[in-house]
């Protein structure tokens, strides 16, 4: 229904801008001039490509607007290549972690950007939510797997040739995104989640912003996997939510091994079941479990640019161990 | 013992012996003492001859820069540096010097900023350049360099990009309501792209709820200026932009010349002579017979200054930044405590529920390791008042160390507070976050005041019965 309202609203707009610059057209027509530059505007503006890129097709196309417009279209692609080659190598440590989860599937992607700036924008977060979605449908697509929980990690060349519902690939659909913003991007690594046998998934991602088709993005993400003792829980999707907040603000190392060289103060505990509950101070995670009759079995967790900031290729060898250990 | 001996008795002894032996005996030991005295003192007197005395003969102002990476934010400030260097009115600096925005600590806080200094004929600029929107929040936060202005940049080529729309969302964030555009890289586009570029930006400013129309619009190229080509549309360029942000951002009010204010420190009272108040004259002037009021702890007092002090002695005029001590007319001391403001009567009001933007120390900066969530109980320090708090996360569920955020405070008690107030919170002894006042907010009813105080269990009790 949104989406819809959204739709007709970019077209009132669209159509607003056509007439206003037709009315100008009007006001000015005498001139040949004028008419040439109201149609590099109407052109700007339909397809917010760069100004630069606008003059050249019409140019090119005797100030064809309908020819010119398709050129730049199949242009696009390529231009958003040649942008991309040129940002190529710059840093990228801003962006967003994409979280989904749907019944027993769940996945965790991320995109990186140069700057907050982007990441904050509308172009990017749909991007990621693309992404997401595209790497969620890939799991679904998968075979199905008798384990209890299966774990597969993607690099960013994996995720690069991964294709989406239009046919394209999240690589032609980021360079498209980079020719837009005109900043370095990349498809960092997703890790998917699938369980069996009632285990149940929950997903949180922070600062929680909007979420869309189960979508949710932030700069920290986190899934967890829960096996549910008690038939009858209530509560049990607030819980799992609530445990998968902890587990993004916390950041547990594991469940419940023992960390033997950490001194006994509660501010340096790693492992999730003895630390204290997020939500709720005056209890650990263990109790509360107990209390639900809940237990824990996975989680996993992603933090934006945290790869940066560690040894870079440590992650995803990591991640990739966990894969080969599922199947 | 023995070492006491050695200092006391022997130290002297020696040293009187030396002497003796350089005047009486040696001619040569004689010079070369002079020598190395003469050198030590050459050296003294240059280290000092490198540091420039600061001359303040203009009124400040700070200005920033914002718009996307690639178009020409630093290549301008270096410009901006080069045109005013060749009149003598800034040290030239290099894109290099300006583009790795070094890693700076500002109380305690990490922020990644480039601060350049530079003055036209009528002000003094410093100018701010930050990579990113939680740098420019944090450069706010911890107020050294609050912006009052900035100027846009944005590439011809480009024109407005999908992004600038968060630039200008930033700048309002951040309290920046005058904004000068600077359409960079004119030398690669012609005039037509460029009047659609400037009829873009000025939609995009009215959309975003700035005076579009009235925006002063600058076109030039940076690398012109930068390279000394092309003067009219490089080194005039930058001139008149210059001459713009020096006409269109207005010079802020300096401390000096607001209505006077003093947090009280302590009070006194002195048998034979009535109460006097100390404490540090944050803005204003104070003189003897201004009439001043007290404000603070559900109480306002009105009163008189009768006298000014400082260091024991009469002062005829406080300035802003005396430590002073100030005898006040017909209050008792215990009527006034710590944490009062004594200012000019109706310049200050008290509040007790404020909107602000809070920067949350992370580990490393001395803040606490765990995120919190709305309803935390926090104290929080101002001036020379503290009181306890309930914080309340508007749009979150909680907020991480390491992260700025908006947050809603409410006080148990209404104290002195505006608008740009800079304030810390503290839980325990830890300082969990500092930040600024961005909005005050219609105080709390009696009931929502005593709903502070409530704990959980009730809280999610009356959600319930709400429901």
């Amino acid at each position: 229904m949104q989406i819809y309202k959204l739709i007709v609203f970019t077209m009132l707009k669209n159509f607003q801008l056509v007439v206003r610059n037709w009315c100008r057209n009007f006001y000015t027509s005498h001139t040949n001039l004028a008419s040439e530059k109201s149609a590099l505007a109407v052109l700007r503006k339909k397809t917010g490509y760069t100004f630069a890129n606008c003059k050249k097709a019409l140019e090119m196309h005797n100030n064809n607007l309908e020819k010119a417009e398709e050129w730049l279209k199949q242009q696009a692609q390529a231009l958003g290549w040649s942008k991309a080659i040129k940002l190529e190598g710059r840093q990228t440590t801003q962006g967003l972690i994409g979280v989904s989860v749907d019944n027993d599937k769940g996945v965790l992607v991320e995109i990186n950007c140069e700057t907050d700036f982007v990441a904050r924008n509308a172009e990017f977060q749909n991007m990621v939510k693309g992404a997401t979605q595209t790497c969620l449908n890939y799991l679904k697509s998968g075979p199905s797997s008798t384990h209890l929980i299966t774990k597969i990690g993607l690099n960013s060349e994996q995720l690069k040739s991964l294709k989406c519902d239009d046919g394209k690939t999240l690589a032609d659909k980021l360079v498209l995104m980079i020719g837009s913003v005109g900043e370095n991007a990349t498809l960092k690594r997703a890790i998917g989640i699938k369980v069996n046998n009632g285990i149940h998934l929950a997903g949180y991602a922070h600062p929680s912003g909007t979420s869309e088709n189960n979508i949710l993005l932030g700069r920290i993400g986190g899934i967890v996997a829960i096996r549910n003792l008690n038939e009858e829980n209530p509560q049990l999707d607030e819980i799992a939510t609530g445990l998968c907040q902890h587990v993004v603000g916390m950041a547990p190392k594991s469940i419940d091994k023992v960390d033997e060289n950490l001194t006994s103060s509660q501010e340096d505990e790693t492992s999730l079941v003895h630390q204290e509950y997020l939500l709720d101070d005056t209890m650990t995670v263990k109790e509360l479990l107990d209390s639900n009759q809940i237990e824990v079995v996975d989680f996993q967790r992603l933090e934006c640019g945290e790869v940066i900031n560690t040894l870079g290729e440590q992650t995803l060898d990591y991640v990739e161990n966990q894969k080969m250990i599922s199947y | 013992m023995s070492s006491l001996v050695i200092t006391r008795i022997l130290a002297p002894v020696t040293r009187r012996a030396l002497r003796h032996i350089l005047i009486q005996n040696s001619k040569a030991g004689i010079q070369n003492y002079a020598k190395t005295l003469h050198i030590v003192t050459t050296n003294q007197k240059r280290f000092y001859a490198e540091k420039k005395i600061f001359e303040r003969n203009k009124p400040h102002c700070n200005v920033g820069t914002i718009g996307h990476v690639d178009h020409g934010k630093t290549t301008l400030t270096a410009a901006i540096t080069k045109v005013l260097a060749d009149q003598k009115l800034a040290k030239a600096r290099g894109y290099a010097d300006i583009d790795n925005a070094p890693e700076e600590k500002a109380r305690g806080i990490t922020i990644n900023v480039a601060h350049i200094e530079y003055q036209t004929e009528n002000r003094h600029y410093g100018h701010t350049d930050c990579p990113g929107h939680a740098d420019y929040i944090k450069n706010m936060i911890t107020g050294t360099a609050q912006m009052d202005g900035a100027i846009l940049v944005v590439a011809a080529t480009d024109g407005v990009m999908p992004q600038t729309r968060e630039h200008l969302l930033l700048a309002r964030q951040i309290g920046v309501k005058d904004i000068v555009i600077f359409i960079n890289k004119v030398d690669t586009a012609d005039k037509e792209m460029i009047e659609l570029v400037e009829m873009e930006i000025r939609e995009l400013l009215t959309e975003m709820g700035f005076d579009g129309d009235n925006v002063p619009i600058i076109t030039g190229s940076a690398l012109c200026a930068l390279e000394g080509k092309e003067p009219e549309i490089g080194r005039d360029a930058i001139l008149k932009l210059l001459a713009a942000v020096d006409e269109h951002i207005p010079t802020p009010v300096r401390d000096l010349d607001k209505p006077f204010l003093l947090p009280v420190e302590h009070t006194y009272s002195i048998p034979g002579r009535g109460t006097v108040v100390t404490g540090r004259l944050e803005r204003g002037i104070l003189k003897k017979g201004h009439e001043c009021e007290f404000v603070g702890y559900n109480k306002v007092l009105k009163s008189t200054v009768t006298g000014v002090e400082m260091f024991h002695q009469i002062l005829e005029e406080a300035h802003a930044g005396d430590q002073l001590g100030a005898l006040v007319r017909g209050v008792k001391r215990d009527d006034i405590k710590r944490g009062m403001i004594m200012a000019k009567p109706g310049t200050v009001k008290s509040y007790d529920h404020l909107e602000s933007q809070v920067y949350v120390l992370n580990k490393e900066e001395g803040g606490r390791s765990k995120p919190f969530t709305s309803y935390v109980q926090l104290q929080m320090f101002c001036r020379t008042w503290d009181c306890p708090v309930q914080v309340i996360v508007p749009d979150k569920e909680m907020v991480m160390p390491g992260e700025d955020s908006k947050l809603i405070l409410k006080m148990i008690r209404p104290m002195v507070l505006e608008q740009g107030q800079r304030f810390t919170l503290r839980d325990g002894t830890v300082t969990l976050g500092t930040g600024v006042v961005t909005k005050v907010l219609p105080s709390l009813t009696e009931e929502e005041r005593i709903a502070l105080t409530e704990g959980k269990k009730a809280r999610e009790k009356k959600a319930k019965a709400a429901q």
